[in-house]
């Protein structure tokens, strides 16, 4: 987080420090890259990450309310198949309910290598699609 | 004569079960999604302890064909769904 603020603060250093050395025969030039980086800025701002602990309490929530698991047993560790006693096509479906809480497809093979929730909770929080 | 096709591999198993669970998410009338979604997860409870490598090909491939009609069906729905949703859908 501390980084990604770093990150942005120097961005929009960037984007002010373009005006600052005008050149007379590309100052059209210069304003449509500066326009350009202005509206790429904000879509960085806008693009944003979710905080770690607001997406282990939604993942959660999803795999308590999930049929056939026992709520009491759902911890931010737990495995599905060892500690949840679910299958292979158990995974499937609690992912595609992620994909489904979260608004954003989740690509085939990065659902594959989900099975417990903290490995879920990982990928959505780095994941800027996710809200 | 058709030559039987080799066993499919979990992996492709669950590829298909997820195309199917997709494809069904495309439907736009909640009856047909709701049942696209029943359908696919039972079916594939119900084959799971199939062991016989051709029971296993044949109920692949009516797999992939019925992902094909889900999906044709998703397209030919979208071109006429009416507007309104379902009360069932919340939102």
């Amino acid at each position: 987080m501390a980084a990604r603020n770093a990150l942005l603060k120097y961005l929009r250093v960037h984007v002010e420090a373009v005006p600052r050395y005008p050149s007379s025969t590309s100052s059209i030039f210069v304003s449509s890259i500066n326009a350009f980086r202005r509206h790429f800025s904000t879509e960085e701002v806008m693009g944003s990450f979710l905080d770690k602990s607001e997406v282990t309490d939604r993942v959660i929530s999803v795999v308590k309310n999930f049929q056939k698991v026992d709520p009491s047993k759902v911890t931010p560790e737990a495995n599905f198949q060892s500690d949840l006693g679910l299958d292979s096509l158990d995974a499937v479906e609690i992912v595609m309910a992620l994909e489904e809480e979260f608004g954003f497809e989740i690509p085939d093979n990065e659902a594959d290598k989900i099975n417990s929730i903290s490995l879920a909770v990982d990928f959505i929080a780095s994941h800027p699609q996710a809200k | 004569m058709t030559i039987a096709a080799p066993s499919p591999s979990r992996p492709e198993v669950i590829c298909l079960f997820r195309s199917l669970l997709r494809t069904a998410r495309k439907l736009a009338d909640y009856n047909i999604k709701e049942y696209t979604k029943r359908r696919t997860i039972d079916a594939f409870r119900q084959n799971r302890s199939l062991s016989d490598p051709s029971s296993i090909s044949s109920a692949f491939s009516y797999g992939k064909s019925q992902l094909e009609v889900a999906k044709k069906q998703a397209l030919v729905y979208s071109l006429y769904s009416p507007k309104l949703k379902s009360v069932m859908e919340a939102h």
